[in-house]
């Protein structure tokens, strides 16, 4: 019983969204629980004149450059907060620790005078620049646990038998930080896909280069039944996020486990 | 997230100097530099986009920063007259201070108890069911906040939302509400759609935590004559400690600065200003009314109240853990 009220308070708004996408009526008045008359007509129309076609484009390019940069730059840091003891190496963490704490809202003000300087305002690259800074901190923080989690040891038979600090970064540590850094690639994907703020004042001028995250507003005050529209859209956006989630939901779980178990 | 929370002491720094990459006293010049060569390169973009504008949002809330401003690239100096300006504004005091806080409270106290009680609800289901509940709150978890929140607006639309029409179906009011008019509907659909979004992530890592208390602790405890209650207050709760205020620290971080939710809202973004919290308020005097200036300051404001989080925050993991 407490898990059916579970389950439908959990499930209520994505299966609402989903029944108000597929009803060409969505909006009209007089909802029914699932679409009166089933129709791809929503999911046509905002690929089609919609421009969500583009605005797809330009988030999965923004969220992959976004993933692919932080990735690499976190993985080296966390090896290097991990691995090694230096001078400020516990002032750094702190750093890190507190500017991602930061609020985007402080951020947003001297970042868009920034991009603004740049002469990148309304492009893609200034919001991947941002985008990559904002992972930064997250993923560093995440991969310093499990590059920590590798046994010291291991590295060590490497070097034994003759292997460089590089070879042995490529062959021992890479493939065993692995699920860390699939895990810590879909959080920035994730951020990068869903951000907001951002990609609202920096993209504010150039419609073209919408990510699918401000791009919904576009279906506002266009059409009588622009609720279908929004939801269909919200469908698009949301999917690749869930198939993201299922994907590596037991590594997610996993990391997450890993982590908390330990302590 | 979560492995924030503790890292094995095996691997804390450089048990052996081979590890530490290179030899302990035959030590190259090059394995001396080698954590801040991997460094370099984070800390070059964590120094220009995050630690620049942040200092930079300090030297705006001191400036008239307008439109003027930002165009001639000239600073206009005013001392601490933003600040003044935000601490006289009865806003402030009705209005933002009470819808920050207030909601940061109410939302943290619901998604952590709703997120441990699901979490315990799943520790005591079979793996079937478990699954089952664990994808559906992975379904609402992975809902990004801008979709989620468009459809919380749609199921509260005024004219056409499910939730009215249900209402008047059932004869509980004759005319469609609009909920979002109201300053606490307002917030109690911005709680609805928060903690929704929040809990699965308190749910998972405590459930993380549950598994990980010894099964012989709990079962001595029973034998002792402890109920389910006491059960969870006096074993389940000093063991996930630290889990706890780990979750509960994040969602209050978080709770404080919601801004799409409450942005996306029907009159969220400034034109209904008893709906403004910090946040909020920060972007549209901004960008709306182009106050960079006195934007900044209020962006300023809730920097430091995240800090002051931030430094309990991070005392607590300095407490467990050797950073």
């Amino acid at each position: 019983m407490l898990v059916v009220v579970l389950l439908a308070f959990t499930l209520f708004p994505a299966f609402w969204m989903l029944s108000s996408a597929f009803d060409a009526q969505a909006g009209a008045g007089g909802q029914t629980l699932l679409p009166r008359e089933w129709s791809l007509e929503n999911f046509a129309y905002v690929l089609t004149e919609g421009g969500f076609d583009v605005f797809l484009r330009n988030s999965a390019l923004v969220a992959l450059v976004t993933v692919f940069a932080s990735a690499v730059l976190a993985l080296l840091a966390s090896v290097a907060v991990a691995r090694f003891r230096f001078r400020f190496r516990t002032a750094m963490l702190l750093m890190i620790l507190i500017v991602q704490m930061v609020p985007l809202e402080a951020l947003v003000i001297p970042l868009f005078v920034q991009v603004r300087d740049l002469q990148l305002l309304n492009t893609l690259l200034g919001l991947m620049v941002v985008y990559v800074a904002l992972s930064l901190p997250f993923g560093i923080w995440m991969l310093r646990g499990f590059v920590a989690a590798v046994p010291v040891e291991l590295e060590e038979a490497a070097y034994i038998d003759g292997a460089s600090w590089g070879r042995m970064f490529r062959s021992v540590l890479l493939p065993l930080v692995m699920p860390g850094l699939v895990a810590t690639s879909v959080f920035s994907f994730i951020t990068a896909w869903n951000e907001f703020i951002f990609a609202m004042t920096l993209l504010g001028g150039a419609t073209e280069n919408y990510t699918v995250a401000i791009g919904l507003k576009q279906f506002f005050g266009e059409h009588s039944n622009e609720w279908g529209y929004i939801m269909a859209a919200s469908t698009i956006i949301t999917v690749p996020v869930m198939i993201f989630f299922v994907i590596v939901q037991r590594r997610l779980s996993s990391g997450l486990v890993a982590g908390a178990v330990k302590g | 997230m979560t492995s924030t929370i503790q890292a094995p002491p095996v691997a804390q720094g450089a048990p052996s100097p081979r590890a530490a990459g290179g030899a302990g006293r035959r030590r190259s010049p090059i394995a001396r530099l080698r954590p801040w060569l991997l460094l370099a390169p984070a800390l070059a973009v964590l120094a220009v986009l995050l630690l620049w504008p942040l200092v930079r949002v300090v030297l705006f809330s001191l400036q008239d920063y307008g439109l003027r401003e930002i165009v001639s690239g000239e600073p206009n100096w005013i001392g601490l007259a933003n600040y003044a300006e935000v601490f006289t504004d009865p806003t402030l005091w009705s209005v933002v201070l009470p819808n920050t806080f207030g909601f940061a409270i109410l939302a943290v106290a619901a998604t952590v108890a709703l997120g441990t009680g699901v979490a315990v609800l799943m520790a005591s289901l079979g793996p079937f069911w478990r699954t089952v509940v664990g994808s559906a709150i992975m379904v609402a978890w992975a809902m990004p906040a801008v979709t989620g929140t468009y459809v919380w607006v749609w199921i509260f639309d005024a004219d056409r939302g499910i939730f009215n029409q249900t209402l008047q179906a059932l004869g509980l009011q004759d005319e469609p509400v609009n909920w979002f008019t109201n300053r606490w509907s307002f917030y109690a659909i911005v709680l609805l759609n928060v903690v929704h979004h929040g809990f699965p992530f308190v749910a998972v890592t405590v459930l993380a935590g549950l598994l990980g208390v010894p099964k012989e602790m709990l079962e001595a405890a029973e034998m002792d004559g402890a109920g389910p209650w006491r059960r969870f207050f006096k074993v389940i709760v000093p063991n996930l400690r630290q889990v706890f205020s780990v979750v509960i620290i994040l969602s209050t971080i978080w709770d404080f600065k919601v801004f799409a939710q409450v942005y996306l809202m029907p009159g969220g973004a400034g034109s209904n200003r008893e709906a403004l919290n910090l946040g909020v308020w920060s972007y549209v005097e901004s960008f709306g009314q182009n106050r960079y200036g006195f934007g900044s300051a209020i962006a300023v404001l809730l920097t430091l109240l995240l800090l002051v989080i931030t430094v309990v925050y991070v005392r607590t993991m300095l407490k467990e853990e050797e950073l």
